[in-house]
């Protein structure tokens, strides 16, 4: 609870034991005897032999912050999120093997994968150069993030559970293939509330040309309560509804308030005590500061020239400039406390293949370069600016897509189709090892070899560097203590700086 | 509340048939196993000295009397032969290749190969092993030791027993929450009041408040005779059309029903809706809960095929978007299966299935076995639709009776007028023409480029048999100057729907056009040509720019004559261009196409109900992966449970479902009817006897009454399964007609309410809010049933639905009846815990979040809405202002604004608007709470 935000309804009329009885209530109906009390011996729900840590969450205020599970040095992060399948190696994995057999079809290629019919092997689109001090080879595609190359903590053996982009999507975002699990986002907005009270805990910044072909699972509240879903906008587009109706003044707005205020303290009266009377009065009042606090960060205006130049918000092309004002609102929001950022880089296909999003079966070299185009230069401003800033000390960035590309090319002779076996992703910043690589994939990039690292090690990892344990942070769920790395995952301490 | 109750997970007790005491060996034998190359030849393994001692050194630790790690010990015989979690036998005497041991001791690689940590075994001990289970595993003094499976002791699974009603009370339910109270020392409330009694039991009823003018009525009634009033009130709520409405609601939640896939394109699943429908009749007709159950996985052969939409209730995700590698169609299939196990499971079951997928269930005495036995149950559904099943009764097949004969009326007027029409029936399009009896017909098509998925013929004898239909003997033969690469005439005559088909491509610019003759086997009489280019995909899906758009190519049709020539029988251009000549006729085509669509939303359809197929053989996926198919299992449910049906994988589908549901709804079923009337207490009270209404299981949270449980369970059952007698007996109890109005006591002792002293205050829902609203303003539109109103776009394939319109006057219907599309986010009352549909949903939880606020107070739909409200109070007040605020608290809140109230709505109204007093009034926490 965070007084100062509270009318004398909610500072007063919040009791412990009504906020004992919304706990277990909004928990999905167990005791909170069950929930605090259970010790690892008589937890029958243990999978791990480690009990579930419960968050408290006050109803007055279910985005306060919340202690994590143990000290960690991130408390905000990033995501940025790249759908439709960056291929890794036209980007951050070099593979020289893929010139030497460029052309060629060497055995134990696959003779069908995804779309269909494959072709022979490829080299890199883009050539690869040393970048940084640390001399990391990433290709001509991505030549501004390259230059930060120090920063970033690529993890190469990355793979996945499945080839098609709905299901990686989700399981990327929500730990699992199917429909309606939590997202990332919401399990860490649940875990550690917000550490600002008039902006979302959770913001999901989509592209300017809408959602990813998961939609909203990306970045939806699953069974978690919906008070954890990702707040939807950007710097185009304000979340649903936030805006005074048409017609209506500032004088309207002061009558409503003051008429449910009065209505709402009447109907307090006769049930003292009851706290999600007095937690409902609150979410107004949190709705009233939203309405500021949010325009103020969707107005880009008070942002220097250098900065609008740095990002290339007044360069390229409008898909472009919109991302990099989608990346300057990211800042804003993780400047003020937002919990969770996720910036998307790509939308569903309905505008065709490859125009959209990262999903490149054909004509790799235009639509992944065009791609590229839009997220190269303000992505990295972005991660620059956060580290000028200081951001990067508590902030973690994490770059990622849901599966890589393959080294050969599809029938037509001019794609890559998905590979679900070996992929690139990459962190950043608070807690990461800088200008480091882990794991690899085989000598064409097809398969992960070295430390194989999953997609449930990938989410471990990450909320662990925001100091939660994967395997204690739960949420009981028709008949399960459900995590976002269900049974599995395991913490990549090689990345762990 | 309780805490967990501690249970021995399924109660295995090992019984010896000779003595365990070989403990305390020592391990010099080890040495003597490594340092053998290979056991010679004709002696035999000793366990003693050879086996034991590599079990003890390498496995005991982990499965062993100190831990028992996936539920397997290596010390007793038996369990081996049981096996562990996995539900495969550690030995398999005499075959060691079936023997999961030698499976995991031998796997280098997976995260399986055991043991996990050190050294592999080496490839002699392996042998050793080996060879000793191919011996029989002989095990000095254990060879009679058995598993006995002595069952459960948890209390889901015990059969129900009807408990001794306490004395003292009318109604047996407070009986039983009087003797807990009692022993709490609580004094409950007193009643509520009648106003609050009224909007209470209208909302949990029926959804929607009480309006001003029943409150007032049931008021005096109430002084008249308070009892007599209340009863009266329930009966007629009960008996509301309304009622069925708001149940079905709280059915669907459970299943997570919707009307799109979900996955990539999250697809809208044409005529889905019907499904919604047949829940809220059967809660309206209060059709008997043993009934609904065995309608909802057998109403193919129960005359309402549509209610096994229940079946494909959850997302799946289409063959279409799973690719093009076989691993991952078959991982799609399982998942769908899976999806079926989860809506079973969780709705009529109480069980969490699905925990059984890859593994024995953790805590329930269900084993993988058990889990793909029941897959097997369903091994003939697949996720699509078809023209749902219908009893002569049937509200469907009566429309059909009554539209027919009006539809034919036309027919013989275009008869008589044209002598050949056209009929488009959306997904096809028919051609009728004068009986012939002929040979041949020849189609001669007027457009350059035409795809048929299939062609169809058929004569007056029986309008349903195609007598083009290659299995009837006939041939297709097109032009052999425009034969195209990959297009098989054939394909157009095999029966099939969908994409595949014949393409008939002629070149551009040239005069030439494709046609096709049907040569029958022998002369028949004909008069009807009917064809489509993708039937199947019109049938499965709408809304989609690119979609089937109901246009089809016009043609000439031709029949044979006995000298080899051909003759025209009629033509769709031809009976287009007469149309517009002839008035009658034209009238008439419009009439029959009007029927026709009727026929669509009222009549039987082609709906996304699911389909049935020929079932296959059903096999355990070792660790869920469909790539480890394992040991055939027979169509059959949870062992424990007595599940044997005497089915096997011949069986087929339709006695599968049926002979499950009589098992289900069989009195010896202890699950099925405590599922059920807790379900039915939790949307009465708030929270169920058991809160976790979907998991009855170990995981799930125990009954804080289990007494008074068990006697609904009975009484459910005694009174024939009558959801309605059921409800009613509960709001009828004292406990739903206390006030709700917190006592410092009951407080101090019992804040969650759970013994009932007060009728706990709960936050309405999404639905409820909208409705209120609209009822208030007079716009409710209160038609039952039919298609969903759309409130998103008409999109691409493979775009993201986005709200259009989800405020407009064609969307002032419940929100029962708005599209229910799989996580999409609807831009007001998703916030409102709405359910996204991807995971069983046996309770909403219950947020409060600034958004809720934001969509309350700005949305288009509230605002529009509040001042509908404000025009209709100033209207029915007369112009006077005083009188409006007042009208406006009645619409809005059932209640006369207090003084201070009604002066301060004075001022606001005329400084603002009478609209910002009623915006307020939507928005107050009086309104969002059940009194």
């Amino acid at each position: 609870m965070n007084p100062e935000h509270l009318s004398p309804f909610g500072r007063n009329l919040l009791d412990r034991r009504g906020f004992m009885r919304n706990t277990a209530f909004s928990l999905g109906g167990l005791g909170l005897a069950q929930l605090l009390g259970a010790e690892a011996e008589d937890d029958p729900l243990n999978f791990t032999g480690k009990t579930p840590i419960r968050p408290e969450i006050d109803p007055d205020n279910p985005y306060v912050r919340r202690p994590s599970h143990f000290e960690a040095q991130a408390k905000k992060v990033l995501v940025i999120y790249c759908p439709g399948a960056v291929s890794h190696v036209d980007t951050f994995d070099y593979k020289p093997d893929l010139y030497k057999f460029h052309g060629q079809k060497p055995p134990g290629i696959p003779a069908v994968t995804f779309e269909g019919p494959t072709g022979n092997i490829a080299k890199p689109f883009w050539d690869f150069k040393p970048r940084g001090e640390c001399g990391k080879m990433i290709s001509d595609l991505l030549p501004n993030l390259g230059s930060h190359a120090d920063e970033f903590c690529f993890i190469h053996s990355l793979h996945t559970q499945t080839s098609a982009h709905p299901q990686g999507e989700n399981f990327m975002n929500t730990g699992f293939t199917m429909e309606g699990f939590p997202s990332f986002g919401a399990w860490v907005t649940y875990a550690l509330g917000s550490e600002n009270q008039d902006l979302p805990a959770f913001v999901a910044i989509n592209d300017p040309r809408g959602l990813a072909r998961s939609g909203k699972n990306n970045f939806g509240n699953g069974f978690l309560p919906a008070a954890f879903q990702g707040t939807d906008f950007n710097a185009k587009n304000p979340p649903a509804n936030l805006r005074r109706p048409k017609g209506y003044s500032a004088a309207d707005d002061r009558a409503t308030a003051e008429y449910l205020k009065r209505l709402n303290g009447k109907h307090l009266d006769r049930y003292p005590g009851d706290a999600d009377l007095a937690a409902r009065i609150a979410s107004y009042e949190l709705a009233g500061q939203m309405q500021v606090s949010v325009p103020d960060m969707m107005d880009l205006s008070g942002e220097p020239e250098s900065i609008h130049k740095e990002y290339g918000t007044d360069t390229g092309t409008e898909l472009k400039r919109e991302y990099a004002k989608n990346c300057i609102l990211a800042r804003k929001l993780l400047e003020k406390g937002v919990r969770v950022v996720q910036l998307f880089n790509g939308s569903d296909p309905a505008g065709g293949n490859g125009i959209t999003n990262w999903d490149s079966h054909s004509k790799i070299s235009e639509t992944h370069a065009m791609q590229a185009e839009i997220m190269d230069q303000p992505t990295a401003a972005l991660i620059h600016d956060m580290k000028r800033r200081g951001m990067l000390d508590d902030t973690l960035v994490v770059w990622a897509t849901e599966f890589g590309r393959m080294p050969f090319l599809q029938g037509n002779g001019t794609g890559r189709d998905h590979n679900p076996d070996a992929f690139t992703c990459f962190l950043a910043g608070a807690g990461v090892k800088k200008g480091y690589s882990y794991g690899t994939s085989d000598r064409f990039g097809a398969k992960a070899e070295k430390d194989p690292t999953s997609v449930y090690d990938f989410n471990a990892t990450i909320l662990h560097l925001l100091g939660l344990d994967h395997e204690r942070l739960s949420y009981y769920h028709n008949g399960l203590e459900r995590r976002l790395t269900n049974v599995h995952g395991h913490v990549i301490s090689d990345v762990l700086a | 509340m309780a805490k967990f109750p501690i249970f021995g997970k399924n109660c295995v007790r090992i019984g010896l048939g000779g003595s365990i005491s070989m403990m305390e060996r020592s391990y010099h034998s080890l040495l003597l196993a490594c340092c053998l190359v290979s056991p010679a030849i004709g002696e035999k393994v000793d366990f003693e000295k050879e086996i034991k001692p590599i079990f003890e050194e390498r496995c005991i630790k982990c499965h062993g009397p100190d831990k028992q790690k996936s539920e397997l010990r290596l010390d007793q015989r038996a369990v081996m032969l049981r096996g562990g979690d996995s539900g495969l036998p550690a030995i398999v005497p005499s075959d060691p290749k079936k023997s999961f041991l030698i499976e995991v001791i031998s796997d280098e690689d997976s995260d399986m190969a055991m043991p996990p940590k050190g050294d592999p075994l080496n490839s002699a001990q392996i042998a050793l092993i080996s060879k000793w289970i191919e011996e029989g595993a002989e095990w000095p003094g254990q060879m009679n030791a058995v598993v006995e499976e002595e069952g459960t002791d948890h209390w889901s699974f015990q059969p129900v027993v009807r408990p001794e009603v306490p004395e003292g009370t009318i109604n047996p339910v407070d009986g039983f929450l009087n003797k807990a109270l009692k022993e709490a020392e609580l004094t409950p409330n007193k009643m509520a009041s009648p106003r609050e009694l009224i909007r209470r039991v209208s909302i949990v009823l029926t959804g929607l408040p009480p309006t001003a003018e029943e409150v007032s009525d049931f008021e005096k009634a109430s002084a008249q005779n308070s009892q007599r009033a209340y009863e009266a009130l329930v009966d007629r709520l009960l008996a509301s059309p309304h009622f069925g409405e708001r149940w079905a609601q709280h059915w669907l939640d459970v299943i997570r029903w919707a009307e799109t896939n979900g996955s990539e394109s999250n697809l809208y699943r044409k005529g889905a809706w019907i499904y919604r429908d047949y829940v809220v009749r059967a809660f309206n007709n209060d059709v008997p809960y043993d009934q609904f159950v065995t309608e909802q996985l057998a109403g193919d052969q129960l005359g309402v095929g549509e209610a096994t939409g229940f079946l494909v209730a959850g997302p799946h995700v289409p063959a279409a978007t799973v690719g093009r590698e076989p691993t991952a169609i078959r991982q799609a299939r399982a998942d769908r299966m899976d999806e079926i196990m989860q809506t079973v499971g969780a709705s009529m079951l109480g069980v969490t299935v699905s925990c059984a997928r890859c593994h024995n269930h953790k805590f329930d005495p269900i084993s993988i076995q058990d889990y793909y036995s029941l897959t097997a149950v369903f091994q003939g559904v697949e996720f699509g639709g078809r023209y749902p099943e219908f009893s002569e009764d049937h509200p469907r097949r009566k429309k059909a009776q009554e539209l027919y004969p009006r539809l034919n009326s036309e027919r013989n007027i275009l008869r008589k007028e044209l002598g050949f029409w056209e009929e488009n029936w959306g997904g096809y399009s028919d051609l009728v023409f004068p009986r012939t009896k002929t040979t041949a017909l020849r189609v001669e098509f007027d457009w350059p480029k035409v795809f048929i998925d299939e062609l169809e013929v058929f004569g007056p004898q029986d309008h349903r048999k195609n007598l083009a239909l290659a299995s009837e003997g006939a041939t297709l033969v097109e032009d052999p100057e425009l034969i195209t690469e990959g297009s098989k005439v054939w394909k157009a005559n095999d029966g099939e729907y969908g994409t595949m088909g014949w393409k008939g491509l002629a070149p551009k610019g040239g005069k030439k056009k494709p046609w096709v003759e049907i040569n029958f086997k022998e002369a028949q009489e004909v008069n009807r040509f009917r064809f489509s280019s993708n039937r199947e995909y019109y049938f499965e899906t709408d809304y989609l720019t690119s979609g089937p758009n109901g246009k089809f190519p016009t043609f000439r049709i031709l029949a044979k004559q006995e000298d080899g020539s051909w003759q025209e029988l009629g033509g769709s251009m031809k009976a287009r261009n007469v149309l517009k000549k002839n008035g009658v006729a034209r009238t008439a085509s419009q009439s029959l196409h009007k029927h026709i669509e009727s026929l669509a939303e009222e009549g039987p359809r082609h709906s996304f109900i699911g389909r049935f197929k020929k079932p296959g053989v059903t096999k355990v996926f070792h660790r869920g992966s469909p790539e480890s198919a394992r040991d055939e299992v027979p169509p059959a449910s949870f062992k424990i449970l007595d599940g044997d049906l005497g089915l096997d994988s011949n069986t087929p589908d339709s006695k599968r479902r049926m002979a499950f549901a009589k098992w289900l709804v069989d009195l010896k079923n202890p699950l099925t009817s405590r599922v059920m009337v807790n379900r039915i207490w939790h949307h009465l009270f708030g929270s169920g006897i058991v809160p976790t209404g979907s998991d009855f299981g170990l995981a799930g949270a125990p009954p804080s009454n289990p007494e008074l449980l068990d006697w609904m369970a009975s009484e459910f059952v005694k009174e024939k399964w009558s959801m309605k007698s059921m409800i009613r007996l509960l709001v009828m109890s004292d406990a739903f007609k206390r006030s709700s109005l917190p006592g410092s006591r009951g407080m101090e002792k019992d804040a969650g309410s759970t013994l009932l002293w007060r009728y706990p205050p709960q936050r309405v829902e999404a639905e409820v809010i909208r409705d209120s609203i609209l009822q208030a303003s007079g716009k409710l539109d209160r038609s039952i049933g039919g298609r969903s109103y759309r409130i998103h776009n008409v999109k691409k394939t493979y775009a993201q639905w986005e709200v259009t319109d989800n405020h407009g006057a064609d969307t002032w219907r419940r929100l029962l009846y708005q599209e229910r599309m799989r996580r999409v986010d609807d831009r007001i009352f998703t916030a409102f815990d709405f359910p996204d549909c991807g995971q069983v949903r046996a309770k909403r939880p219950v947020s409060t979040t600034p958004l809720q606020a934001l969509n309350l107070l700005n949305s288009d739909f509230v605002v529009e809405q509040s001042e509908l409200i404000a025009e209709r109070a100033a209207k029915e007040a007369g112009g006077d202002a005083g009188k409006a605020i007042q009208r406006a608290f009645e619409l809005v809140l059932g209640r006369q604004p207090g003084v201070d109230e009604l002066k301060a709505g004075l001022e606001i109204s005329k400084s603002n608007s009478l609209a910002i007093v009623c915006r307020s009034l939507i928005n107050s926490n009086e309104f969002a709470y059940l009194p």
